[in-house]
């Protein structure tokens, strides 16, 4: 029976902590009600770096890494994005530099729900409760963004942006209790499809990590997680989205976070404080385990497989409104 | 406020307000109760210093139980309630934790000010006893949920997210974290009903207009009259 196992609990906020990534030198980032973003080593659990706590003015929302970089972007309820990097002028062993604010990102109306970048490091996607998705197109320092699209289809706040893996295609979760798919139709931005079935706000989406399908998982308030299929895409503006399944119900309140993971199965938590791990099986999905009261008796807000390390070692980080960030193993067999 | 949205709501007496008055002990000592803690404060005397904080409990549980002898002309002040819970916890920190029940909410959210009115979500009968919801069946280490059901004074007031506000933020900084809190307009109270529902239990929206200081203000303004 497969099962998860907590190795760290690592305290490192004063309040809520909202988000948290690794990048794949296996630092990784957290974000806070507190204000503060903290950069902490995965292999060792220590605390490397707490970046300057001036540059936002209220919860840092939102963490990303740039991929293969050491470029972090923050978005933040204060309505602003910022850059955070080392500034290597060859010399020096990079460790031993202190991470720097390299820019910050002004043009959303309030609060920074979210930010993404593709995967190739080029575009980074930033949403808001202003209900829009801007994507900006940034340099190779990680000093100038330039937007080159807002999308602004939703009805009401956008909660979550993920991009997909190797195509140009983004997902957007909303207020509005629907996912929408935006694809690169030369040059511009356009809205392919709409994902309409969640019957509460859509807090958080993820594709599938495969070449093969193009599928995507989504987690809601209204306590279910569905996958969804790309069913037919003509090359066309419009593509065509079903609904394919709905995972087993395993959440008894909202679920504010789902990730697939690389091997192909789907984690998710929130409200009810429970880790759940979903497998594909033949007769359909099945819910692999679920580890209850993640951070105590607090909300769980985002959970993340992580790719750092070993191939044989499956690890996920939780982030919760105690303000730890928890390391579990997951052990398949 | 420049306009009242409603004018004329129906205010009820402070008086007519539900308080904890069928508490047994009351029933069953009725005006002996002041005799008996009488005396074994003066026990107590006898064996322990002035500054002894089990003194000072029983008198605060004294100037309590004397309100609620007194047949309840007014609502038990809600600070004396709140010193004597925080002193006892300073004292008996190893004892758990009280259940918490629907009558504790609502002396909770009772006080707060309604923002328009100088008067009491309990006075106006925004917040009722009856419309409390408390699940707290599984222990001290497992989650519980409270659901409140507001009625707002008239369908198509403006305000009744800002009330709902009020009575999250306050059940939030009073209650442990393993309470979920749902915050309801009662069916068929408000035009907008599922909108005003929507961004009250949104946890995210919540924590921001937490960061708003305006917002925070006008917050702050209302619970100041619960301490």
């Amino acid at each position: 029976m497969a099962g998860l196992k907590l190795l760290k609990s690592l305290a490192l906020h004063d309040d809520k902590c909202w988000s948290v990534d690794v990048n794949n030198g296996g630092i990784m980032a957290t974000g806070s009600t507190d204000r503060k973003i903290k950069l902490v080593d995965i292999r060792s659990f220590q605390i490397i770096e707490e970046l300057d706590d001036t540059a936002h003015k209220k919860t840092v929302r939102s963490v990303a890494w740039r991929p293969h970089s050491n470029i972090l972007a923050a978005g933040s309820f204060d309505s602003t994005v910022s850059i955070w990097g080392k500034d290597d002028d060859g010399y020096n062993d990079e460790n031993d530099l202190e991470t720097e604010l390299l820019a910050i990102i002004e043009g959303h109306e309030n609060e920074i729900k979210c930010v993404a970048w593709s995967h190739d490091g080029e575009l980074l996607a930033t949403c808001s409760r202003d209900k829009s998705v801007w994507i900006w197109e940034a340099d190779e320092m990680g000093e100038e963004f330039e937007c080159i699209s807002v999308l602004q289809e939703h009805s009401q706040d956008v909660k979550h942006v993920i991009w997909h893996q190797s195509l140009p295609l983004l997902a957007s979760s909303s207020y509005d209790d629907t996912v929408r798919i935006w694809k690169d139709c030369d040059d511009d931005w356009e809205c392919c499809a709409v994902l309409n079935g969640h019957e509460g706000t859509v807090w958080s989406s993820d594709f599938e990590k495969s070449n093969s399908n193009v599928r995507l998982c989504s987690g809601s308030d209204d306590g279910t997680v569905r996958i969804w299929c790309l069913e037919d895409d003509n090359g066309e503006y419009e593509q065509e989205w079903i609904q394919e399944s709905i995972l087993p119900k395993a959440h008894t309140r909202a679920v504010y976070s789902v990730n697939w993971s690389p091997k192909g199965y789907i984690a998710s938590t929130g409200s009810d404080g429970r880790l759940v791990i979903y497998k594909e099986s033949e007769d359909g999905w099945i819910v692999e385990c679920i580890h209850e009261l993640t951070h105590g008796v607090y909300e769980t807000n985002m959970v993340k497989w992580v790719e750092y390390g070993s191939k044989d070692v499956i690890l996920l980080i939780t982030a919760g409104d105690d303000g730890h960030v928890n390391v579990w193993k997951f052990d398949e067999n | 406020m420049s306009e009242f949205i409603n004018e004329n709501p129906d205010i009820l007496d402070e008086t007519l307000l539900p308080s904890r008055k069928e508490d047994i002990t009351n029933e069953l000592f009725g005006d002996a109760l002041g005799k008996i803690t009488h005396e074994r404060k003066r026990q107590l005397l006898q064996i322990g210093s002035v500054d002894s904080p089990v003194l000072k409990n029983i008198g605060l549980l004294d100037k309590l139980l004397n309100q609620q002898l007194s047949l309840d002309e007014t609502v038990p002040d809600l600070t004396d309630i709140e010193t004597a819970t925080e002193s006892d916890e300073n004292t008996e920190e190893e004892e758990e934790e009280d259940p918490i029940d629907a009558q504790e909410i609502y002396d909770l959210i009772a006080h707060i000010s309604d923002p328009e009115h100088p008067l009491t979500l309990g006075q106006l009968a925004v917040v009722n006893l009856a419309d409390i919801e408390v699940h707290d069946t599984n222990g001290k280490d497992k989650m519980a949920e409270v659901i409140v059901r507001i009625t707002p004074t008239i369908t198509h007031c403006s305000l009744a997210t800002l009330i709902g506000l009020g009575i999250r933020v306050r059940l939030e900084r009073s209650l442990s974290p393993r309470f979920r809190i749902t915050i309801l307009l009662k069916k068929g109270t408000h035009q907008s009903e599922n909108q005003v529902n929507k961004q009250l239990n949104d946890k995210e929206r919540v924590a921001a207009a937490c960061e708003n200081d305006q917002l925070l203000g006008v917050v702050s303004k209302m619970l100041s009259t619960c301490k």
